[in-house]
């Protein structure tokens, strides 16, 4: 049976899609986008996380630790990452639940229970499930699989791509998918690898297979002050859009929601200076991709 | 139905005018302020009614005060009539609790403060006469009846049961020690009423005429019925108690009026004389005769809505009935031949909802009761006996008055159903996300009707109720009584772990059920708690019966209660719950409620888990640290608390709690009301009383400390292990059902981000939609931001307008006690980022 590494299954998702929806979040990206709110979705692999607020620096991970990668310093625990191989003692024996292992292998028939629990909603609400992640598509065989199935039980799907993965795994997901919500996050490709350690050449591609195969797409910007919102810089993305024949465009301004993530994963925030984007500015750039005839709604 | 028209237009009305403004802002500043003359007069008519009979001379007792108790007409108000001359008055009644009057003024003398969690300030001079008035109560006690004969019936033991002993019982009755000059279940069993519309519309000159006629009757043909009985001269007096109430309440009405007439006359501004003159006239008019126009139906909803809460200050609950159906008839008259604005309606009807917060009681100000609720609700929209909705301008109206007042009562109770506009729904969400708390709330219209329609209620009769307490419902037809009796779950289960001792005491309370530590499975546990809770209703029952039947024998009949179901009353003297109504049966009371169905289910499931399941702990070990309070077995309670939820729809925990609950309803449910010998409902109901509850039990294998609040409401999960959203937290929710529930309460916490744009609020719409088609009763979004709790829990003085709704009533945050304050924030923050 074909599983999945799955970190994170969230009912009530009213941001991901028609109608409520049940989000089902992969685990593994290849990009690494600056700004990420899901550092947990990155790495392919289960790792643990903890969570200092719950922390009573009891030590018992401490002692249960195989490698010694865990010392209490100042401001709690901290994890030496390169010594730990994530095998996840610490959380099997921490008794406040301070310490987590974040992805899971699951079967499609797993998550699919989960996510039939909410039918009736998704029936009412015109909802379904959505695939997001991490990139869904970097486990297309399993979205596939899952999709199929949901598409069986006459439950809508959702594909919420970065657009970075192979033309393949594109085309056996998309067989099955309702809607796709597709990145774009500069036109640029240097502007683009500067962002996300990799150039947007295999995005654009794939958007055109999007596009030809006929299912629904909105494009979602993430709008990031300083790094792509100029008006020339959105101008390119309008351009793009329209060009590709597409019209529905969300605008997701960046938020600091990830910042404590990357403390529980001991790693840096790379964007410490980064401001979420003025009102003023999300106007303008609505105003400027309406200009282009584009459908265009700030999602917050 | 609701048009897209009437939405937009009300949402442009400005309710808090510069006049609301100014009120509010005084009534904001204002301390609250024990008030001693109506408990004066109360006493002094009392006494001067000596050998009446008792229900003349309860009606004397409550004619006196509106006769003479001080009343005040505001600056600038529009709708008028005052409990007492303060803008906070604290209207107390020593003779109904004056034990607890004169320990209030005990503790005014060393701090000044009621409660931990409310102030009122008492001038030296009152103060001095009230500890008079109540001792004058405490020396007269009247014979304990009640006491003797459940000392007499049931031992000296029973009393170790009640909420001042070892807490089985909880209800503010069921105490060991005497509370008040009257028979204990006094406030109790007049029901819990509301104005209803055929009396707005009828006026109490006329109430007063047919009930004349029907006296004269009874005087001319004498004796109708057996010479035996004493029947027709029973209602002879009771219809003479009315006539006295109704010829009081409109001397009070008329009083306001003389008082409007003066002012004016000393008024500089003309516009303000010309508004006395007015209220003045209206005044004069109601509540005596039908209203003329929406002011005067607004003028009479008022004080018949105020004439309950003062006749009995203590009564636990005072809805005000469907208001939009009351006041629609003579608001769309007058807006259609352009007498009022809409923007007018708007000013006045924010004046009226002003005036319901005038008032504090000693119950509002007790802890253990609904801090800072007087539970004033306010029922909007529904369905006809034709199944055509209902809702109409007013219903806009008083969401509006809501949304831009922000007054923490009255609760509103939309009668949900899927008939209703979607974008009203929509409308009725933004209102409650502005408002900041809880309200309104959403209740099952079909399910409320049909509860009456399984009484065997015709189906005219049966669509007209209201909502009331936390969160019950009535019948226009026959109101009902308040349920007085809860059985703290928890702690029978706390006792079942003890083999029937109270660990507290050591005393043997319970059955010998046997000691756990030897059970082998978990049905030994189940059933020796179903043995406990049995043996405890079966005690429950038998105070029931002795207490109210006593009560009936030595209680007056309340003429006030009378003149709302007028038509019932005239015919057969009788009130509703004696038999006075088309209905008879339809009054079996909820003599049995309880509480801490989740507790017990919670804690049943981490033993599964722990003790039978995965072996990691053994029973003996387990209550040793409960006894401990976990003392050095934090870890242990970690377990406990990371044991599986109720909540989460989460089949683990979710059928321990179906099988909890629904064997908890049979074996409430098997023993008939002794009165009507029909099946009890029952209640779970929810505002504080499980901060009560808490205080008697000891720790609890759901990770719960000793002595905190166990969980509150019906079906809402244990606060902050709901962790699966919204639609997990429904699904769980649903499996139980609730149809022969008399009340019941379901609160949820959703962050103001999840409906910050239409397209979520329709959303968040589905979630009612789905909750009700699969049986809930009521449902109530709290909303807030957890950020924001925090703060206002450490810094009270900033957040004075916050407001929360726990359990089915609002009150400010601030105002909660600290453990309250504490499980708000804890409560899972749905749909947080």
């Amino acid at each position: 049976m074909i599983t999945g590494k799955i970190f994170n299954i969230q009912r009530y998702s009213i941001d991901d899609g028609p109608g409520i929806r049940t989000t089902v979040f992969l685990k593994g990206c290849p990009l690494r986008c600056k700004w990420c709110s899901n550092p947990e979705s990155q790495n392919a692999w289960p790792e643990i996380v903890h969570r200092d607020s719950f922390c009573h620096r009891c030590g018992t991970c401490i002692t249960a630790c195989p490698e010694k990668a865990i010392v209490l310093g100042d401001k709690g625990i901290e994890i030496d990452r390169h010594l730990c191989t994530n095998c996840g003692r610490c959380a099997e024996v921490c008794p406040y639940n301070a310490l987590e292992m974040v992805g899971q292998e699951m079967l499609v028939d797993d998550v699919l229970s989960e996510v039939r629990r909410d039918a009736e909603y998704y029936r009412v609400s015109g909802g379904g499930v959505t695939a997001s992640g991490g990139e869904p598509l970097s486990q297309a065989d399993f979205v596939a699989e899952l999709f199929a199935r949901c598409g069986e039980e006459g439950i809508h799907t959702c594909l919420d791509t970065s657009g970075y993965a192979s033309p393949g795994a594109f085309k056996k997901v998309l067989a099955y998918t309702n809607i796709v919500f597709f990145d774009i996050k500069h036109t640029d490709p240097e502007r683009h690898e500067e962002m996300t350690k990799h150039q947007n050449g295999v995005i654009l591609d794939n958007l055109q297979i999007v596009v030809k195969s006929g299912v629904d797409v909105i494009i979602r910007i993430p709008v990031l002050s300083g790094l792509n919102s100029t008006v020339e810089e959105m101008a390119d993305t309008a351009k793009l859009i329209r060009d590709s024949g597409l019209n529905k465009v969300h605008l997701l301004p960046y938020h600091k929601y990830g910042v404590g993530k990357y403390e529980m994963l001991d790693r840096e925030y790379p964007l410490e200076d980064l401001v979420p984007p003025a009102p003023e500015e999300l106007e303008a750039i609505v105003r400027m991709m309406n200009k282009y005839s584009l459908d265009c709604e700030v999602r917050i | 139905m609701i048009t897209h028209e009437q939405i937009e237009a009300v949402k442009k009305l400005r309710v808090l005018t510069e006049r609301l403004q100014n009120l509010k802002e005084k009534w904001e500043k204002a301390q609250p302020t024990v008030c001693v003359e109506p408990s004066q007069l109360f006493t002094k008519a009392w006494q001067e009614a000596e050998g009446d009979p008792i229900d003349v001379r309860w009606a004397k007792a409550y004619a006196l005060r509106l006769e003479e108790q001080p009343i005040a007409i505001r600056d600038g108000e529009l709708v008028v009539g005052s409990f007492t001359s303060q803008p906070k008055g604290v209207y107390v009644i020593a003779a109904l609790a004056p034990y607890r009057v004169l320990d209030m003024l005990g503790k005014f003398q060393i701090e000044r403060r009621l409660s931990a969690t409310s102030t009122a300030t008492i001038d030296e001079r009152d103060a001095e006469l009230l500890r008079e008035d109540a001792q004058y109560w405490v020396d007269y006690m009247p014979p304990d009846y009640i006491g003797k004969a459940l000392r007499e019936e049931l031992g000296e033991d029973h009393f170790e049961l009640m909420q001042d002993r070892a807490l089985v019982f909880e209800g503010p009755f069921l105490k060991a020690e005497r509370q008040s000059a009257f028979q204990d279940m006094l406030s109790a069993w007049t029901g819990s009423p509301h104005p209803r519309v055929n009396v707005i519309n009828t006026g109490l000159k006329r109430i007063q005429e047919l009930a004349e006629a029907e006296m004269e009757d009874i005087m001319d043909k004498g004796v109708r019925l057996s010479h035996k009985s004493s029947d027709a001269y029973r209602k002879y007096v009771f219809l003479k108690a009315m006539v006295l109430t109704c010829k009081a309440l409109i001397t009070f009405a008329e009083r306001h009026a003389e008082l409007a007439r003066k002012i004016a006359e000393k008024e500089t501004d003309s516009s303000r004389r010309e508004e006395l003159l007015q209220i003045a006239e209206c005044c004069e008019w109601v509540p005596a005769n039908p209203p003329r126009n929406f002011r005067e139906a607004l003028q009479s909803l008022r004080f018949m809505h105020m004439a309950l809460r003062m006749e009995q200050p203590g009564r636990p609950e005072n809805a005000m009935g469907r208001v939009d159906l009351i006041l629609y008839p003579y608001y769309i008259r007058d807006l259609q031949e352009g007498k009022i604005t809409r923007q007018e309606a708007a000013e006045l009807l924010g004046c009226f909802w002003l005036k319901t917060a005038e008032i504090e009681t000693l119950e509002t100000i007790a802890e253990w009761f609904a801090p800072g609720a007087l539970l004033p609700n306010c029922t909007i929209c529904g369905r006809d006996k034709d199944g055509k909705d209902v809702s109409n301008e007013i219903s806009l109206l008083v969401l509006e008055v809501l949304r831009q007042l922000k007054i923490a009562e009255p609760g509103v109770y939309i009668r949900y159903h899927d008939g209703m506009n979607p974008e009203f729904i929509r409308y009725a969400l933004e209102c409650n996300r502005d408002y900041g708390g809880g309200n309104p709330a959403f209740v099952n219209d079909g399910l409320g009707t049909d509860r009456f329609l399984d009484r065997g209620v015709a189906m005219e009769d049966a669509v007209d109720w209201c909502t009331s307490g936390c969160l019950g419902y009535h019948a226009d037809c026959a109101d009902h009584e308040f349920g007085v009796a809860h059985l703290n779950l928890t702690k029978i289960f706390e006792l079942t772990l003890h083999n029937g001792i109270d660990p507290k005491t050591g005393r043997q309370l319970g059955l010998q059920t046997g000691d756990p530590a030897t059970f082998t499975a978990l049905e030994e546990l189940y059933d020796a708690f179903f043995k406990q809770l049995d043996y405890f209703t079966e005690k429950l029952r038998a105070d029931y019966f002795i207490r109210r039947s006593i009560d009936l024998e030595h209680s007056p009949q309340s003429a006030l209660v009378g003149i709302l179901h007028f038509e019932d009353a005239i015919r057969t003297g009788l009130l509703p719950q004696r038999g006075g109504s088309k209905y008879p049966a339809l009054f079996s009371m909820e003599w049995v409620g309880d509480r801490g169905v989740t507790d017990v289910s919670d804690s049943l499931a981490a033993i599964k888990q722990l003790v039978f399941d995965e072996k990691q702990v053994t029973m003996a070990e387990l209550i040793e640290a409960l006894n401990a309070d976990w003392d050095g077995r934090e870890e242990l309670r970690q377990k406990c608390l990371q044991a599986p939820k109720y909540g989460n729809d989460d089949d683990y925990a979710d059928s321990i709690f179906v099988h909890v609950w629904n064997k908890t309803q049979e074996i409430l449910q098997k023993r008939p009301d002794p009165f009507t010998g029909l099946k009890p409902f029952t209640f779970k109901g929810a505002a504080a009383g499980h901060i009560i509850h808490g205080r008697a039990v000891g720790a609890t294998p759901n990770g719960r400390m000793a002595y905190t609040p166990i969980n509150d409401g019906a079906t809402s999960p244990m606060p902050g292990m709901d962790v699966n959203g919204p639609t997990a937290n429904i699904n769980s929710a649903n499996k139980v059902s609730v149809r022969e529930l008399r009340g019941a309460t379901h609160n949820m916490k959703l962050s103001k981000q999840v409906l910050n744009t239409a397209e979520k609020l329709d959303k968040a719409a589905v979630l009612i939609k789905t909750f009700m088609a699969g049986g809930g009763w009521h449902l109530q979004f709290n909303i807030v931001s957890s950020e924001e709790l925090v703060e206002a829990r450490q810094q009270p003085e900033k957040h004075r307008n916050l407001i929360v709704r726990v359990g089915g009533y609002s009150a400010y945050f601030v105002d909660l006690p600290l453990q309250l304050q504490d499980e708000i924030i804890a409560r899972t923050m749905h749909g947080m980022a």
